[in-house]
């Protein structure tokens, strides 16, 4: 049942490339313009240089956004009573919120593995090979918290060009997040507070984590870092169940 | 005795909008007996489709029981006893209809039945064509073609014509009509009155929440009392002596000395037209679905 089901998902994401060409290649693209062009990305940071610093944010930003994107589509389908279609067969609820799981864990994870690649193949590198494993995985772990919030942006405005939004504020979000490039001062002090933080910071602790505290590039109290990202997650879980309450009850 | 295949009893439904409270359906009390073709027929906001969604379990009462097969309607929907033609979307735009039917196919468990399925609804020829692509009629019969899948013992129709133009329509019906053997339960919501009249035995009437009538489809257009009369007389007097024939005799149009009348028995009184009162040109017609149903709806108000 759930087989059948995600092979029609993929071939119908596939089909329809627009979504997944952001989702996939945008960040792949980012690493290579940020992460090769500038000078100092050969530099040694942490247990490895810049371009391994730099592959993590791009891949933690594209696994985000293809979470959000994919996730989003359940909103647009219970626009068109797909929802009610699917509660008058056999299958349970929970068999398609699965289903959709892991086509948005899929796509996350073949986003992240791309830019994963594409950092091996132009130079960077971490001299304990593990933590490209385990950096992978809180990645791919951590962009599962915006599932909710693609869910929840499509359920509030029931159209699909709020999930143009909703993954357009990922940009947004990313930025502020201390994603794209490290911020400072007061923009820091405010990024701390930004849903995509605690996830991004978290994925990079690997890299970081031995940089003695006080000095610069020093990774953030492990607490802070875990507590922005529950929160958040807490967050976008009431988010998604509140908008999908109040779109349900309006049917 | 066979259990019924639906079963409503005081069912009410209370949607909370904003700021008031709207009774979609105040309730009502339906038996259906296994193998009945029913209507469901009423105007938009009658309830009809609150109460299909009811009977799927896609709402739950707000008061009362509804049981589908002597079951809750989430098990007959699980064993696959139960099916439906929702009223509105229910497709995906980007899927192909081979696609749509082979996932739901797949969700009934039923994925051998796809290909038979669709050959008898006549899908096999768009089988690769975008859902979206497909016309409004196209849509309503991928749409039949995903309620079949399970082979259902009772089948709900809500609004299955809608979007169809007249040729679409009967074409589905004839489709339809094929469907509706073996002992098959169907009841179909709908507001055209002709379909009700051509398609079910029986027809239950709603209007603002409630059930307004309930019986066999024709004798549901006797219900309005009476059938209408008319006749050429061949004086003024004549035409007089036939108003005072009983005290249902009801005047409702005269053209010279073309009078038309409302009566309850209408063999009766032809009869004494021809003999007693000389009349000519005798015409008698039962009302339509349509005058009981203007009736019924204004009664109910």
């Amino acid at each position: 049942m759930m087989a059948t089901y995600i092979q029609v998902e993929f071939a119908r994401h596939f089909r329809d490339g627009y979504n997944l060409v952001f989702a996939l290649l945008l960040p792949a693209a980012m690493y290579i313009l940020f992460g090769n062009i500038p000078s100092y990305t050969e530099s040694d940071l942490g247990a490895g240089n810049v371009k391994f610093y730099l592959m993590i944010s791009m891949a933690a930003y594209g696994a985000a956004v293809s979470t959000v994107s994919i996730a989003g589509t359940v909103a647009t389908e219970t626009m068109q009573g797909w929802g009610r279609q699917i509660a008058i067969t056999k299958m349970p609820p929970a068999v398609f919120v699965g289903s959709k799981m892991i086509v948005a864990a899929t796509v996350a994870g073949v986003s992240a593995a791309i830019v994963f690649a594409l950092g091996a193949l132009t130079g960077a590198t971490v001299n304990e090979s593990w933590i490209w494993g385990v950096s992978y995985l809180i990645i791919l772990i951590g962009a599962m918290v915006f599932a909710c919030y693609g869910i929840g942006v499509g359920m509030a405005f029931k159209s699909e060009s709020a999930l143009g939004l909703a993954t357009g504020l990922m940009v947004f979000f990313a930025f502020f997040g201390n994603v794209f490039m490290p911020l400072e001062g007061t923009m820091l002090d405010i990024a701390r507070f930004t849903p995509m933080f605690g996830y991004v910071a978290l994925a990079r602790y690997p890299l970081l984590k031995d940089i003695p505290e006080g000095t610069e590039m020093a990774p953030d109290p492990m607490w802070m870092m875990t507590t922005n990202l529950v929160l958040w997650a807490m967050i976008f879980a009431v988010f998604a169940v509140l908008a999908t309450r109040r779109a349900k009850a309006r049917q | 005795m066979k259990t019924d295949a639906i079963s409503l009893s005081t069912v009410k439904k209370t949607f909370v909008a904003k700021h008031a409270k709207v009774e979609a359906v105040k309730g009502i009390n339906l038996q259906i007996a296994q193998g009945q073709i029913v209507a469901l027929l009423g105007p938009n906001g009658a309830g009809k489709t609150t109460t299909v969604d009811m009977i799927l379990g896609l709402t739950q009462p707000s008061a009362g029981t509804v049981q589908v097969l002597g079951q809750s309607p989430s098990q007959a929907i699980s064993s696959g006893q139960v099916s439906a033609v929702l009223q509105t979307g229910g497709l995906l735009r980007d899927l192909t209809v081979q696609e749509t039917v082979k996932v739901i196919g797949t969700m009934h468990g039923r994925a051998d039945r796809v290909r038979e399925v669709m050959e008898r609804t006549g899908l096999t020829k768009i089988a690769k064509r975008r859902v979206g692509k497909c016309s409004g009629g196209e849509q309503q019969r991928i749409k039949f073609a995903l309620a079949l899948l399970p082979d259902p013992d009772v089948l709900i129709l809500d609004e299955p014509t809608a979007g169809m133009d007249v040729m679409a329509r009967r074409d589905f019906w004839q489709t339809m009509r094929a469907e509706a053997t073996g002992g098959r339960t169907i009841i179909f919501a709908t507001h055209y009155l002709e379909e009700a009249q051509a398609f079910a035995e029986r027809t239950v009437l709603m209007s603002q929440g409630r059930i307004v009538a309930d019986g066999a489809t024709e004798e549901l257009r006797h219900l309005i009392n009476g059938r209408s009369i008319s006749a050429t007389f061949s004086s003024e007097a004549d035409a007089q002596q036939a108003l005072g024939f009983d005290e249902s005799i009801v005047l409702t149009e005269q053209q010279g000395l073309r009078y038309h009348f409302q009566c309850t028995d209408s063999d009766q009184f032809a009869l004494a037209l021809l003999q007693q009162y000389r009349g000519q040109d005798i015409e008698i017609s039962s009302p339509s679905l349509e005058d009981a149903f203007i009736q019924l709806t204004k009664d109910a108000s």
